[in-house]
């Protein structure tokens, strides 16, 4: 198999499955509804909305029938605005759009990271309102919390605070890019030798070498107004306190740090950005931010703002809490110990009737290797039907966990819940 | 169990270096100077662990939030080039990563007419990069060690190597022609540590910091 792809066997896939519907649930709890984006784009369309970096990690080919670039999209964001901007231009707004798919990026060769990325996002598209930001932190807050995480922090930014800064600074443009990559690495030292050798204003040095340290809680607002002076920054300030007031509201507060020194995607982002942190998991789990810029590429100018969770990141996350659950086995695997099989049909038939998973056992074997093989496949209970474990009118339930048997009557069966 | 902050530390010098460092904050890691083939040790009075790995695995760890916190050489961090924070220069374990040539060869050679050079070294990234930014086309040969015996034996002209006090490159016959960077060592932190666990993080950092 080639590097950066796998098999998910039916125990993860399950546990996909399980992350999956949960956070689909919350996008639609919320009003989104589900876009599905095609597989193939054209590499000078989906181009004019990707960032250098997304550029270079994807994977590309020829056409066949029209000897065009293909790409197998990195992301699907650009698609969306594709899509938006093209398609629903006439509809009314705002787009509340929810997508759930597999994209492709090129990793580094010996790093065998995954080169398939499981994204599930949402896309909130014709409004500039800091409310609109806030419904999506709180909605990441709600699926994190759903999934039974408790220690996690949202980080939120906000890219224009660092843009007003820089653009009132007068630095020239390759020490900008110098103090951009040591900012983004909180480099203190660096931030500080570079500024040495740059011609720009005492205060604005004060103000670029406080970004490496202006995280924390919201008190980190209340340092920053009093560092910076420029009209832009404040704006900022200004629209990142607005979201927090509502997400006070939304009561997720606990659950959020702030990070004006974050400025990854500045390319792409225009405004607040954010990402989601679980405890003891050493990268983020989901990110996104606005992105007032993109479907204008595509000739339809909208502000908008969306983010997406990495499903396979949520995956290992999840696994280093094997407390929390992960999906559901099965409920019963039903076995027949009689000569005629229609009883086990019909208890199998009514139990899938009343919303329970059951599968037939249909191999002809004896107890225990049933119940082995039910505890192999992560199948909650053994249903016995015939033998001598129980009298003529009872069957046999046995929880798969503990070995615990119990007979019960057949004409109860439609009225336990289990 | 995720109440432990955990910091993962380089054998050698470095590790007395850090421990003393440490110790100026309230923060008692003598344990990992004495003589015992433990690689984790916990002090669970103060919540924290060490591990105690390879250099180069630093960044590594570090970054898969297997330690929250890393000390390693700037070197290192230039070489891997990984997703981490590195707010605290930590001052200690200070040398330069230089370009070095035979003494005969640089009494001719002139750095700015060089093209398609050879270079031995346990860097090929920085100095890929750092040849790249010159327009130059280097051939790397990565080593492992002993990088100074590659001249010697004519394995390349020159050599990218840490100097401290230059008295190795002196005793081979060598001598530097262009300094690359000077490195210390770095306190580092995983992305996702900073955001969960910031007051304490902040609070080491922010102690680390009132000592220089």
């Amino acid at each position: 198999m080639p590097k950066g792809v796998t098999d998910f066997l039916p125990e993860k896939a399950a546990r996909i499955g399980f992350i999956e519907e949960k956070i689909r649930r919350v996008f639609e709890l919320w009003g989104f509804r589900r876009l599905i984006t095609p597989l193939l784009e054209f590499e000078d369309v989906l181009a004019v909305s990707m960032g250098d970096e997304l550029k270079e990690k994807t994977f590309r080919f020829d056409d066949r029938q029209t000897g065009k670039l293909l790409v197998i999209p990195p992301d699907i964001t650009p698609q969306v605005a594709r899509i938006v901007a093209t398609r629903m231009h006439a509809s009314p707004l705002p787009h509340r759009l929810y997508y759930n798919g597999r994209v492709l990026r090129h990793a580094e060769i010996q790093s065998g990271r995954s080169r398939e990325i499981f994204q599930a996002g949402v896309e909130l598209i014709g409004l500039d309102s800091p409310e609109a930001d806030a419904e999506m932190v709180a909605m990441a807050v709600e699926v994190l919390k759903g999934l039974g995480f408790d220690d996690f922090k949202v980080d939120i930014g906000q890219v224009e605070f660092f843009r007003g800064i820089m653009a009132a600074s007068g630095i020239e443009q390759a020490a900008r890019g110098r103090l951009q990559e040591a900012i983004r690495k909180k480099d203190a030292s660096a931030v500080g030798e570079i500024l040495a050798r740059v011609d720009a204003s005492d205060a604005t040095k004060e103000q670029i070498s406080a970004l490496p340290r202006l995280f924390g809680g919201r008190e980190v607002l209340a340092e920053a107004g009093r560092v910076v002076a420029n009209d832009r920054s404040r704006a900022a300030l200004d629209n990142l306190s607005h979201v927090l007031d509502i997400l006070d509201v939304y009561g997720v507060s606990d659950y959020l740090t702030i990070d004006l020194g974050e400025i990854r995607g500045l390319d792409y982002y225009t405004g607040i950005t954010f990402e989601g942190f679980v405890s003891g998991f050493g990268e983020e789990v989901c990110g996104g931010g606005r992105y007032d810029n993109l479907t204008s590429k595509y000739g339809f100018p909208s502000p908008a703002t969306g983010f997406a969770f990495n499903v396979l990141a949520l995956l290992n996350a999840l696994e280093k809490r094997p407390e929390l659950e992960g999906g559901r086995g099965t409920d019963f695997l039903i076995f027949n110990v009689k000569e005629d099989r229609r009883e086990a049909l019909e208890i199998a038939t009514s139990l899938r009737n009343r919303g329970f998973t059951a599968a037939r056992d249909i191999i002809r074997r004896d107890f225990d290797s049933s119940l082995a093989y039910a505890k192999k496949m992560n199948i909650l209970r053994l249903m016995v039907i015939g033998g001598n474990l129980c009298s003529d009118d009872e069957v046999y339930i046995v929880r798969v966990a503990d070995n615990k048997g119990v007979a019960v009557k057949k004409t109860e069966l439609p009225g336990m819940n289990f | 169990m995720t109440d432990f902050i955990t910091i993962a530390i380089p054998k050698g010098r470095i590790l007395q270096e850090s421990v003393a460092l440490f110790k100026k904050i309230g923060i008692d890691c003598e344990e990992l100077l004495s003589d015992t083939r433990k690689l984790v040790f916990e002090n669970s009075e103060q919540k924290m662990r060490y591990m105690i790995v390879r250099a180069t695995d630093v960044p590594t760890y570090v970054e898969y939030g297997c330690a929250d916190l890393g000390i390693v050489g700037k070197d290192t961090l230039m070489e891997q080039d990984k997703d981490l924070y590195e707010p605290l220069d930590l001052k200690f374990g200070y040398c330069r990563l230089v370009v070095a040539e035979p003494a005969e060869l640089s009494c001719t050679d002139d750095p700015s007419s060089w093209s398609n050079i050879r270079i031995a070294t346990k860097y090929p990234n920085i100095t890929e990069k750092y040849f790249a930014g010159k327009g130059v086309q280097v051939e790397i040969i990565k080593l492992y060690g002993s990088i100074e015996l590659a001249p010697l034996v004519g394995l390349s002209e020159r050599i990218v190597d840490l100097v401290s006090t230059g008295e190795t490159l002196k005793q081979n016959g060598l001598v530097e022609v262009d300094t690359i960077a000077e490195i210390t060592c770095r306190l580092i932190v995983n992305r996702a540590s900073l955001k969960t666990r910031q007051k304490r993080i902040s609070e080491i950092i922010g102690g680390l910091e009132k000592h220089f």
